[in-house]
């Protein structure tokens, strides 16, 4: 596979290597972590709408579930490959660790393009996909949940070809169902809010009040908006946030130097997170080019839309001002602009911390969902709160203590914990 | 407002730290704490350390921004602004969600503590300056001991959800109709706050809760009104507050009885019942209920408890004399004997200083409510701890008016009574609404209340002031000793009168969140015992013709305003027509 091109796995593999270096970890534990536990790969027959049979390829991969059963995403796109859900699952056990959740790390996958594939065969995949793995997974195996392309409905097949397969109800199998039928509540906020009671526990270790912050965010998803949302209420500033425009096919900045409103924002933006950009203009919106959330005179960036955003080739457009970047996204800096962020003294709120609130909310459904008992919004948003709060004092602290970046705090935290859960276990 | 520091997710009980949760005003009630707190620790507390350990009880504040942002991401304000019954509102906001910045920290508070809490309102309009809004939001004890943690913070934020809802329950409208302010002035911020007390049985409450006051307004023997009074209780406060039952005395004159002919009166008219948080089995489930963890304990309860000794003298039956502490066997009165007159703790000096450093503070008469615990063990350095609860202004009126004794037999006179609260002159009456002397008994006095409410809030939407006459205690809880009435359903009453009857005699309730009310607005108090010479002249009220006559109630219209007069220094009070 080594063709020259970004390979995630690698990527992931190389990070860990470091970290391990860190933590000093014995060769038995490196071996064993730094590639998957399990992998199943598996095809799946499916009889398309026009009557001929088509052959999907479908993934597992389950890293490491020492500390409790695996949990992951299914994507479905067309250029799915093995290695980027060997590392999304690794990924996906550091990220449970960190925020110290009892689950281990999963992805899995299915080679497919769902913008052309109708419903009933999109529903065929599901259910394949599932006869194909029930072995080996479940509510106490590996508990799969919507990632990219994949949604609710998704789930609910899914769920229902396993429970048709075990022959009894297991809500718990799968997450991201929707409220009513085994979701819980909050987990629509969770991603978004959870980056912001990290950037509240951020301000405070900065000794600035939320109050006097302002704050750009690229994105206006569900992650982007939910944490506009809570960082308002914390008392700050957002004065530019992005969003994707589907018919010029490029993103947008709608700025306003007072703050946005927020309310105002969201009446004139579609479900995929789009903002008309004309109404935007009418309600007093300069609208700046792709970039421009990253160059503006802020306290506060929040990258919360896709990876790679900050370059080596854009991260010296970062204001002066700036002096915390919570990454809302999933790898929205490069590991060459890291190095520059980290050259210039910024307060970093790493991926796989300031993004845990979606998967501690997951984790609270399967919860639910196993006791066939549901919990209200401010129980689940209570819970939420302190699970984040404690893993970034956690890692705070250790970043403090032994001078690292908190990227490299929060790995050594997740992994560490992961090792030592393997070691009790007697594996190595 | 005076600033708290944040709430740090760290909440102990007994180290007196006071905190905010949230970005917002704090409230009357918590700002009048935050304002003591550096006085009490700097000034007083050394004063009485080792013997009292003297501070505010631990509590973190929730700000109105969360009460603001409550209401606007649930979409409350229409339901919050109905007609809609209490109960119903209450529910309704029972099953909205606290805001996602709150809940983190409530859950955290509910984590670490396992003993009861007080969950108070602190509103805007709420025991500020000049501000008479005493008891008219609701307070709410939980016992926070369920050993679930998920228990208990949903017991912490039901307790949160009604508070707020208490902002907007019909009293609380009437309220602030009658006050000349909305619904919309008021922001409410939330008190959580330990408990003090001690845990006895299944159940937790302080040796003595009180209220001291520094002018009263019913002096008795030697004490006069500028000496104030305090009202001391066994349990939680409610007994006071609420029930009107308490051993009340001059701080001047700490261990003088009050002024009951005998032995076997004092008796009778003392504390039998107290009020503690229920920490055993569950009560029903009622999370819009008041009084959900809270139960009445008679003192047998007290006496199993041994929480009696420092607070009880005992009935000897053989001498017909009271003898101090619970030693002997026989009926206990709760009297505080071995505090006030044996001096086990400097209680009335503390009370003294308090009162005074809180005048100083406020720049007015003051209402201070406090909680006590008493160590069990004699031999102990600290035998008590005092934990200073609220301190509110008192509204004193110090117009000269002079009403003679011959002035009460006067001519037109349709009220006279030498025992009168208030002080002033009124000449804008023209309503009057009484209770029919015909229709009463004490076993109807329950279904009188809706009925002076909606021509309390007919008179009120009028914008006219009335005279209100009634039979038995106003405001009690107790159904058989007068009218169980909340103020706020007769909150436009500007002159009240009560009279006795043969079969329902009774004590006043200066403690009581309704004479606060009743002195904060100014209104005129008058009492008419029914073996003295002056009474209600009945036959020239019910001559006259009726706007509203319901079963129990009469509501006339004079053509032309009564005079009432009021000599506060005396006690005298007349009312004349024309």
């Amino acid at each position: 596979m080594d063709n020259g091109a970004f390979n995630p796995f690698k990527n992931a593999q190389t990070q860990f290597d470091a970290v391990a270096d860190q933590l000093d970890l014995d060769m038995g534990t490196r071996d064993l972590l730094r590639l998957p536990q399990r992998e199943h790969h598996f095809r799946i027959p499916v009889r398309m709408d026009d009557g001929s049979v088509k052959v999907f390829q479908g993934f597992r991969v389950q890293h490491n579930d020492a500390r409790g059963p695996g949990k992951g995403g299914i994507r479905f796109h067309p250029q799915e490959t093995i290695d980027t859900v060997r590392a999304l699952a690794m990924w996906m056990t550091w990220k449970c660790a960190v925020v110290d959740i009892p689950l281990g790390g999963s992805k899995g996958g299915v080679v497919c393009d769902p913008h052309n594939l109708s419903a009933r065969e999109q529903e065929q995949i599901c259910r394949g996909w599932v006869r194909q793995i029930c072995k080996d997974v479940g509510p106490i195996v590996d508990v799969p949940a919507p990632d990219v392309m994949t949604n609710a409905q998704h789930m609910l097949w899914m769920l229902d070809e396993f429970e048709t397969l075990k022959g009894a109800r297991y809500p718990g199998f799968i997450t991201g169902k929707p409220v009513g039928m085994g979701g819980s509540l909050g987990r629509k906020e969770a991603t978004g809010f959870g980056v912001v009671y990290t950037v509240r526990e951020a301000l405070k270790e900065l000794g600035i009040r939320p109050g006097d912050t302002t704050a750009s965010v690229q994105g206006f998803g569900n992650v982007a908006q939910h944490a506009v949302q809570l960082y308002q209420q914390i008392g700050g500033t957002v004065i530019c946030v992005s969003s994707w425009d589907h018919q010029d096919q490029t993103s947008y900045c709608f700025k306003k130097d007072s703050g946005i409103d927020f309310d105002q924002l969201l009446e004139i933006t579609d479900p995929l997170g789009g903002i008309d950009k004309a109404q935007a203009q009418d309600a007093g919106y300069e609208v700046l080019p792709r970039e421009a959330w990253l160059e503006q005179d802020v306290d506060i960036l929040i990258p919360a839309a896709l990876e790679n955003q900050i370059t080596p080739h854009n991260v010296n457009k970062i204001s002066k001002k700036v002096k915390l970047i919570a990454e809302g996204a999933n790898g929205p800096t490069t590991p060459g602009a890291d190095a520059v962020i980290t050259e210039r003294g910024l307060f970093v709120i790493p991926d796989f911390l300031a993004s845990a609130g979606g998967v501690t909310c997951s984790y609270f459904e399967q919860v639910q969902s196993n006791m066939n008992y549901y919990w209200d919004k401010d129980d689940v948003l209570g819970k939420l709160d302190l699970k984040m709060t404690a893993a970034f004092a956690a890692v705070n602290e250790l970043a403090k203590k032994r001078k690292l970046k908190m990227r490299d705090a929060a790995y050594c935290i997740a992994i560490s914990r992961v090792a030592q859960a393997c070691k009790e276990r007697g594996w190595v | 407002m005076k600033s708290l520091r944040p709430f740090d997710r760290y909440f102990e009980p007994g180290t007196g730290t006071l905190s905010v949760i949230g970005s917002g005003e704090i409230g009357g009630k918590a700002h009048g704490l935050a304002m003591m707190q550096e006085i009490i620790d700097r000034d007083i507390a050394s004063q009485f350390a080792p013997e009292i350990d003297v501070n505010i009880p631990t509590l973190a504040v929730v700000a109105t921004d969360c009460f603001d942002q409550f209401l606007e991401q649930n979409d409350l304000f229409e339901i919050a602004y109905s007609d809609m019954r209490d109960g119903q509102l209450a529910l309704v906001f029972q099953q909205a969600e606290l805001p996602a910045l709150l809940v983190g920290d409530l859950r955290a508070l509910g984590e670490q503590v396992h003993s009861p809490l007080a969950i108070r309102s602190s509103s805007m309009l709420e025991d500020a300056m000049f501000q008479p809004f005493a008891g008219v939001y609701s307070t709410k004890m939980i016992p926070n001991n369920q050993p679930e943690p998920d228990t208990r913070f949903r017991k912490l934020v039901e307790a949160i959800k009604f508070i707020y809802a208490s902002t907007f329950f019909t009293g609380a409208k009437q309220y602030m109709g009658a006050t000349r302010h909305t619904s919309a002035d008021e922001k409410m911020a939330v008190v959580i706050q330990e408990v003090v007390g001690v845990p006895a049985s299944d159940r937790y409450y302080p040796h003595v809760s009180g209220v001291a006051r520094s002018y009263n307004y019913y002096p008795t023997g030697h004490a006069k009104p500028d000496q104030g009074i305090v009202e001391l209780a066994l349990g939680l406060g409610k007994s006071i507050v609420d029930d009107g039952v308490a051993w009340a005395y001059s701080p001047a004159f700490p261990k003088s009885n009050p002024p009951y002919n005998s032995i076997r009166d004092i008796l009778q008219h003392s504390q039998l019942k107290f009020w503690a948080v229920n920490m055993g089995p569950p009560s029903e489930y009622d999370p819009i209920n008041e009084t959900e963890y809270m139960a009445r304990y008679g003192l047998e309860d007290a006496e199993y408890d041994g929480t009696l000794k420092h607070i009880a003298s005992t009935y000897r039956a053989r001498d017909d004399v009271m003898v101090m502490g619970t030693n002997e066997r026989g009926p206990r009165l709760i009297d505080f004997a071995p505090i006030l007159k044996l001096d086990h703790i400097r209680l009335n000096d503390l009370l003294e200083t308090l009162v005074e450093v809180c005048e100083g503070v406020l720049g007015s008469k003051v209402e201070v409510e406090f909680a006590i615990t008493l160590n069990g063990d004699d031999d102990d350095e600290q035998l008590a701890r005092f934990g200073f609860l609220q301190v509110r202004p008192m509204v004193v009126s110090d117009a000269e008016v002079d009403v003679s004794l011959e002035d009460l037999e006067a001519d037109n006179v349709i009220v006279a009574s030498d025992s009168v609260l208030g002080n002033g002159v009124v000449n804008s009456i023209s309503d009057v609404v009484f209770v029919k002397p015909g229709a009463f008994s004490a076993e109807v006095t329950t279904r009188i209340p809706p009925q002076l409410e909606k021509i309390n809030g007919e008179l009120i939407a009028e914008e006219r002031p009335y005279l209100l006459i009634g039979f038995g205690r106003w405001g009690t809880s107790d159904p058989s000793a007068g009218i169980p009435v909340e103020f706020s359903q007769i909150s436009g009453a500007k002159v009240i009168v009560e009279a006795t009857l043969p079969n329902m005699d009774f004590q006043l309730s200066q403690g009581s969140h309704f004479f606060q009310n009743v002195t904060s607005f100014k209104i005129c108090y008058f009492s008419i015992r029914h073996w003295t010479d002056h009474s209600v002249d009945w036959d020239w009220l019910n001559s006259q013709s009726p706007v509203v006559d319901t079963e129990f109630v009469r509501h006339c219209r004079l053509d032309s305003p009564l005079e009432i007069r009021v000599d506060g220094k005396h006690g005298y009070g007349v009312i004349r027509h024309e």
